[in-house]
């Protein structure tokens, strides 16, 4: 029979005897997974703002003047049947000549010299992917009866260059964070070998077995993860609560994350938490326990 | 039950510590292992423990050839091999009993043979009245004993005592060499590797000498020199 309540007292004993090491582990565990949460909160923020920006974004396939109703027929079926699409819809010129009335004022000087003729006519094609709208522009581009597509390209562009760059640089952040917590951690693991080594050669000359000596090791180092993963959490549930939560009625032109959200990613950061402190503590603990 | 065949131990690859060393000791045997320091007396204790690898020949302890021992068998080794040293090597901040019972703890003994074997052992060697005295509150020799009962706690087949008495005055080294021979008497192999003149002359045991990593002298119920 395995006896747990050896290995959980001598935890504790590893816990008690290094407490200012141990604080300090856990303390840098709580920063690296409060920014690796932080991170995780910023992409599913910056999805959201992507989501409902590129929602929004259609691209318009101006048509020529002389286009035959044949012609127009059978750009909207290129068009429909595109995986990427989701909806096509038909502007006349006096849809758009309406359309320019209602953006520039009735009395305006510009809508007062033209007519409808002026306007062309257009499909305005919404995406269900906005990534590849370059499919849409290179499908129907040199199609007859096209005149121009306009995708707002530099826009999109510069969006998902920007969101990506964003998305990403926090994740490096955050795993730098977590490298340098997977190496302070293996720090106190090691610091705790050392000033119980004396135990450690007893313990090796009555026939303990490697195992039995590391698992207490291992525990510590897992508990200082966990704690400063619950710490990351609790601190993020008060600054949504604080920070965030008052902007929902205030800043009403971007959607903004939940509260519940820090649920979602809680998991993940006691995971990494865990992940990073196990794997630690075993680096730590391979070339000084070898018999 | 310790055969040492041929037995040559090289450190990094240029200091001869043992060299072409035989020896055989039979259970139950009371063994002095003499000779200056860096003789190789050391070098044989850490070899039988499998702390070092030999560098040629071969050793067996209670039928095992050690270097056929893979390195997670070593601790089920060393479960039937106790050992006591110079500097006794006991935990401070741990009380008499708690040093002899962390000994069974550690290898996953049930706190009922815990509960058991301690205070007997412990009363075995004579300090069934210290058992929650802590070892700054001890002499030297009664440290020496509760090493001596931790080492022999687990009922080891062998005892290695590496100059057990190397820190005692005369009269405690005599105390702790009465307790030895009567471990050895209930059949434990005794070997005691030691500096100590008057106390192999005294017991009259089997001696082996050793000088220079080799044996130069192997003679049963001997002198130190």
């Amino acid at each position: 029979m395995v006896r747990l309540d050896y290995y959980f007292r001598e935890t504790v004993t590893g816990l008690r005897r290094n407490g200012l090491v141990v604080f300090a582990a856990i303390l840098t565990a709580f920063i690296a997974l409060l920014l690796l949460g932080m991170a995780l909160l910023i992409r599913r923020e910056v999805d959201l703002i992507v989501a409902n920006t590129t929602g929004r974004v259609e691209v318009v396939v101006y048509l020529a003047d002389d286009i035959g109703p044949d012609q127009q027929d059978r750009l909207n079926g290129i068009l429909s049947e595109l995986s990427v699409v989701s909806q096509v819809d038909y502007e006349s010129k006096e849809e758009a000549y309406e359309r320019a009335k209602e953006l520039f004022g009735p009395d305006s000087p510009i809508i007062a010299n033209v007519g409808p003729e002026t306007f062309p006519a257009s499909f305005r094609v919404k995406l269900s992917e906005p990534e590849d709208y370059k499919v849409v522009v290179a499908t129907v581009e040199n199609e007859p009866g096209v005149d121009e597509v306009n995708a707002q390209q530099e826009f999109l562009d510069k969006l998902f260059a920007l969101t990506s760059l964003f998305r990403n640089g926090v994740l490096v952040l955050a795993f730098a964070m977590l490298l340098a917590s997977a190496i302070l951690i293996a720090n106190t693991v090691r610091m705790g070998l050392f000033a119980r080594r004396r135990e450690i050669g007893i313990m090796k000359l009555v026939g303990a077995t490697n195992w039995r000596i590391r698992v207490p090791f291992l525990i510590e180092g897992v508990i200082e993860g966990v704690l400063g993963a619950a710490l990351a959490i609790a601190i993020l549930l008060a600054a949504m609560v604080i920070f965030i939560e008052p902007l929902h009625d205030s800043v009403t032109f971007v959607p903004w994350i939940e509260t519940s959200d820090v649920l979602v990613i809680a998991p993940i950061m006691v995971l990494g938490g865990i992940a990073v402190s196990f794997i630690a503590s075993l680096l730590a603990m391979r070339r000084f326990l070898d018999v | 039950m310790i055969s040492l065949q041929h037995v040559t131990k090289i450190y990094k690859g240029q200091i001869t510590a043992l060299d072409d060393v035989t020896v055989d000791i039979d259970k139950g045997e009371f063994v002095f292992v003499v000779g200056p320091s860096g003789s190789g007396k050391s070098t044989m204790m850490r070899l039988l423990l499998k702390e070092e690898q030999v560098s040629g020949g071969a050793i067996f302890v209670a039928g095992k050839n050690l270097e056929k021992l893979t390195p997670w068998r070593v601790p089920y080794l060393r479960r039937n091999i106790g050992t006591v040293f110079q500097d006794f090597k006991l935990l401070q901040d741990k009380t008499v009993f708690e040093n002899v019972s962390f000994a069974l703890d550690v290898i996953g003994k049930q706190k009922s043979v815990i509960d058991q074997r301690v205070p007997e052992i412990l009363d075995y060697v004579g300090l069934g009245d210290k058992l929650n005295n802590y070892p700054d509150e001890l002499s030297g020799g009664e440290q020496q004993r509760v090493s001596i009962a931790r080492a022999c706690v687990n009922r080891p087949l062998v005892l290695l005592a590496d100059e057990p008495t190397g820190n005692l005055d005369p009269q405690t080294s005599v105390d702790i060499m009465r307790l030895l021979d009567k471990v050895n008497r209930i059949g434990t192999t005794v070997v005691m590797a030691t500096h100590d003149q008057a106390i192999v002359d005294a017991m009259r045991r089997r001696v082996i000498e050793l000088e220079d990593g080799h044996v130069v002298r192997d003679q049963a119920r001997g002198v130190y020199s």
